[in-house]
């Protein structure tokens, strides 16, 4: 970064490090952080004259005339004394000097000095008329050297002289250290441009950006756009990537290799961006495959570091609070005495385990804290339970039926849908702004009368909730205004009294759905909020949007409880773990981020996607985390150990829906390419759990067998699916808006 | 698309430009958008650089002008989200605080009222109704146009029309909102344009919802007068564009 930015600042520092400028030697120079301070080498003893090489002397003279440009007389003298620089010598730079009045420096001098510069260390014509033609920034143009690291036109033979020392290493070497290609070529390319080499910077990306990977292709289409230093200020995905370190993780052994070339050949210019930019993460063992790289590989900051993925992770689930419940399935205690007909159910799946011990790897009860359940929770939980025992159970014989909802007439304007949790209501979030409610079944959405008219009935009737209910306002759907851009999120809360919805206008909306009004606009993303999703348990709710965080909502705090930064590219899903306690955000930097409830930390950073990621599922166990994204692949993580587990192939295009069935059989998938998938998660799961050997390396080898378990492929006739939604039967709802192009 | 003869120059520029960036499909309103953008964008920044060099008291303008002009209008209109070390350090505070306990059997947890929306006061009327009337009057503007005599109709226009800013505010128009002031003097036809100088005051222009056809949108535009002077909008600007071309 130019010093000229930090003047006042650089005064102090200038006096300070003024006798230690004389560096010697490139390497020290490369020590120079992006701050633009100069590096405190040891000041070597300048007799006048001979000593100092000439870059020294191009600072000298340059810190010089910094300094008289700010009146620093006495510094001037002291350090020219000290220097043993000639009036001349330096004047003879202030060629178009500002201050230089001075200017009876011949020409003959600059000319002789500045050749000998050229000569003997190398740079090149090309900075030459860099320097001459803006004296203004001059200071800065010769300290920018210092970060540029020397010449732009050999960044080239840098490059190319890293290229065939990595051609010609072992096979096995090969792929670990060809994960250098990318980030060093976008850290050059980067360093060209920010220091105003335009022409270089083109051609260097002009010759190598064709090796590059294929999936960076998205990535290198936006650099070859940015040719100047001002495009790269409004670009935050890109200053993020310089200023953030690209992870890599590379055996020991190929790093031992990588390291000696470099330090062998006093190239380190490379060796100095690596130490700058890149962190590589050494690990003991052999070293992987290119498909194992391929894999994980695709992210905007690289891989994950492997102790970023070591935290512990509650991924158990909560304790159903059976005991607290009267007439549930407690049928050695007497609960039955609220009245409701007496059902003894033996059947216990979710609901049922009596024991009383703790899931290891579940969180505590009062870990957050959850609401409490009101009496309609109960009920609804009662429902719960009968419907569960109605439920199908499905696998690869026994595949669900496809429910398809087609939104006619939305001219590709619906842009969010959700279900009730009971499949009783369907809501839709629109391109117009508006967010319909339908009512999935027969029963009518009513809203509630007004409060004249609650006044008069009679409270204490056994039916006062249909009581209240607005007979004349029966409708087949409501339409919810309030919204003022694209409604890109839609979320029914538990009890389905409440409906959020988050749209580009930058609010998260709290709607009723008794008085089919909008109650709360929760403001703080300033941006577009891509996606929104209430807790399982109600009261919090999480939004993700353009500002690259996901916030942390309760219903009653007009301002977010937690925010969870840390992604380099847009939020663009959303999920809470059905503990509660973790949330899942997937992102346009292609990664996807476990965050704890609690404390805000990001506890699992998944990589492998290589476009971005637009929907996450957890599978009902907690155990498993499914991710779609725009490159047509699923991937299925395992929190606990932090890994990749499958990788599902199959769509053609982006992923926007996948859902697990009820109890975790199968994974439904629905896409842009009109088809459903449906895969067989239990088996995609039981392949891994015996795997030991992965947990502690971090090493995946994905087995190729997507096809064996895909189960089933259903066209629609030209609708995306948007959304995927099984019922509590295990019943396969899908919903997308009909597409006539 | 029409054949590259016919197709302007810019146009065609504008479709390189689409193609090197990546971009295969798109409507071929797309083009027409992104000109229009470009329009607006490199004369607003021309003129705010002509005003910057005539205050520095330069003959021509240069380069340097261009360049604070254009400095000046990322911050205004171009805004982008915050660094990502200022996210970094304001979730650490926000996230240091512990999560509050939640109260029992409280009814509907909400914010306090001042920060709730269950207080309007306004109420939405049904748009069947609108539609209708709305029809006959829009013939009134348009036949104003030619006419010098302009002026003295656009007050009758926006009288009628005053009851429905009430209602309206509400609306199921996503398109509404301060940000369409701008758009519509400029590009709409001189219709509009010339009713904008004249009427300091309140005034709802409707467009002729028949051009649309079956949709129905009533596009309502409150040209309140110091919105109409044009930029000084905080909303982004890049995406007032895609709401015009609906009504063409």
């Amino acid at each position: 970064m130019a010093a000229v930015q930090d003047g006042p600042m650089e005064l102090d520092a200038e006096k300070e490090t003024k006798p230690e400028i004389l560096s010697d030697g490139t390497s020290n120079l490369s020590g120079n952080t992006a701050s633009g301070t100069l590096s405190s080498s040891p000041l070597t003893a300048a007799p006048a004259g001979g000593a100092p090489k000439m870059e020294d002397q191009q600072t000298l003279i340059a810190v010089l005339q910094f300094l008289k440009r700010n009146k620093l007389t006495d510094s001037v003298e002291i350090l020219r004394r000290e220097a043993g620089l000639g009036e001349d010598q330096e004047d003879s730079l202030a060629t178009d000097g500002s201050g230089g009045g001075k200017g009876d420096g011949d020409g003959g001098d600059a000319h002789s000095l500045l050749s000998r510069v050229s000569i003997t260390s190398a740079v090149a014509p090309q900075n030459m008329p860099v320097k001459r033609a803006d004296d203004q920034p001059d200071v800065s143009v010769v300290l920018s050297a210092y970060s540029q690291q020397g010449d732009p036109s050999l960044y080239q033979v840098y490059y190319s002289g890293l290229k065939n020392f990595i051609e010609s290493v072992l096979d096995c070497h090969r792929a670990e250290l060809s994960q250098l290609f990318y980030p060093l070529f976008v850290h050059m390319y980067l360093e060209l441009v920010y220091n105003n080499h335009e022409n270089e910077a083109k051609a260097f990306f002009e010759k190598f950006s064709g090796d590059q990977e294929c999936y960076y292709q998205d990535d290198l289409r936006v650099l070859c756009g940015l040719t100047k230093k001002e495009h790269l200020k409004g670009n935050e995905a890109l200053l993020d990537f310089r200023t953030s370190r690209f992870v890599l993780r590379i055996s020991r052994d190929s790093y031992q290799l990588l390291k000696r070339h470099l330090q062998e050949r006093h190239n380190n210019q490379i060796w100095n961006i690596i130490q700058e930019h890149l962190y590589i993460d050494i690990f003991d063992g052999m070293p992987r495959s290119k498909s194992q790289i391929d894999s994980m590989s695709g992210s905007l900051a690289g891989e994950a570091r492997r102790e970023v993925n070591k935290a512990k992770v509650f991924y158990g689930l909560l304790k159903e609070p059976e005991i607290e419940v009267p007439l549930d399935d407690e049928d050695e205690e007497a609960e039955n005495e609220e009245g409701k007909p007496k059902k003894k159910k033996t059947k216990k799946d979710s609901l049922g385990s009596k024991s009383k011990k703790q899931d290891p790897n579940a969180p505590q009860q009062n870990r957050i804290p959850l609401p409490e359940l009101k009496d309609s929770d109960k009920l609804d939980k009662i429902m719960y339970m009968k419907e569960s025992t109605k439920r199908i159970r499905l696998g690869p014989e026994n595949l669900p039926s496809i429910c398809f909802y087609t939104f006619l007439n939305a001219y590709q304007g619906l842009t969010a849908v959700d279900f009730t949790d009971d499949s009783s209501l369907l809501a839709g979030g629109f391109a117009d702004s508006t967010v319909r409610v339908w009512s999935v079944t027969p029963k009518k959405l009513r809203k509630v009368k007004s409060a004249a008219d609650l006044n008069m009935i009679d409270k204490e009737s056994d039916d006062v909730l249909e009581r209240i209910m607005d007979e004349k306002t029966a409708s087949e759907s409501k339409i919810l205004y309030g919204h003022s851009g694209p409604v890109y999120g839609v979320s029914f809360s538990p009890d389905r009294n409440y409906l959020l919805s988050s749209s580009e206008d930058g609010t998260v909306r709290l709607w009723s759905l008794l008085t089919f009004t909008c109650l709360v606009g929760y403001k703080g993303h300033n941006y577009p909020v891509w996606d929104t999703q209430f807790s399982p348990f109600g009261y919090y709710f999480v939004s993700g949007g353009h500002d690259r965080v996901a916030r942390l909502w309760a219903t009653d705090h007009y301002q977010p409880l937690r925010i969870f930064a840390g992604h380099l590219a847009d939020v663009t899903c959303t999920r809470f773990h059905p503990n509660s306690n973790y949330v899942a955000t997937g992102s346009t930097d292609r990664t996807v981020r476990l965050w704890d409830v609690l404390n805000g930390n990001c506890v699992r950073i998944f990589t492998g996607h290589k476009g971005p990621v637009h929907s996450l599922a957890f599978s009902p166990n907690g155990k498993f985390l499914a991710s779609g994204s725009t490159d047509g692949r699923v991937l299925l993580w395992d929190i606990g150990h932090g890994l990749m587990i499958g990788e599902l192939k199959g769509h053609t295009d982006t992923i926007y829906a996948l859902k697990f069935s009820r109890d975790g059989e199968i994974l439904a998938s629905g896409s842009m390419d009109n088809t459903v998938r449906l895969w067989d998660s239990m088996k995609a799961f039981d392949e891994v759990e015996t795997d030991d050997f992965t947990a502690t390396t971090g090493h995946i080898h994905l087995p190729d067998n997507s096809q064996e378990l895909l189960l089933g492929t259903y066209h629609s006739k030209s609708t995306p699916v948007t959304h995927l939604h099984f019922t509590r039967r295990n019943l396969l709802l899908a919903a997308g808006g009909y597409n006539s192009q | 698309m029409a054949s590259p003869k016919t197709v302007p120059k810019d146009a065609q520029v504008m479709m390189q430009i689409l193609k090197d960036m990546g971009i295969t499909e798109y409507e071929p309103r797309v083009i027409n958008q992104m000109l229009e953008f470009t329009y607006r964008y490199v004369t607003t920044i021309i003129e705010d650089a002509k005003i910057y060099s005539t205050h520095a008291k330069k003959s021509n303008v240069d380069a340097d002008d261009i360049k604070l002009a254009i400095q000046c209008r990322v911050d205004q209109s171009f805004i982008s989200p915050p660094p990502r070390d200022f996210l970094l350090d304001i979730a650490r505070q926000k996230n240091q605080t512990p999560l509050p306990l939640i109260k029992p059997y409280t009814g509907p947890r909400l914010p306090p009222d001042r920060y709730c929306l269950t207080a309007p006061n306004y109420r939405l009327k049904s748009l069947q109704k609108k539609v209708s009337s709305s029809a006959g009057r829009i013939t009134v503007p348009r036949l104003s146009v030619g006419a010098v005599s302009s002026r003295p109709s656009t007050p009758t226009l926006g009288t009628p029309s005053v009851q429905t800013v009430g209602t309206k505010v509400g609306t199921p128009v996503s398109l509404t909102g301060q940000r369409f002031t701008v758009q519509i003097p400029s590009s709409q036809a001189a219709s509009v344009k010339s009713a904008t100088p004249t009427t300091p005051t309140v005034q709802n222009v409707l467009i002729n919802p028949s051009l649309i056809g079956s949709k129905n949108i009533l596009i309502t535009t409150n040209m309140v007068s110091q919105n109409s002077s044009g930029d000084s909008t905080s909303l982004k600007r890049k995406h007032e564009d895609e709401d015009d071309y609906d009504a063409l």
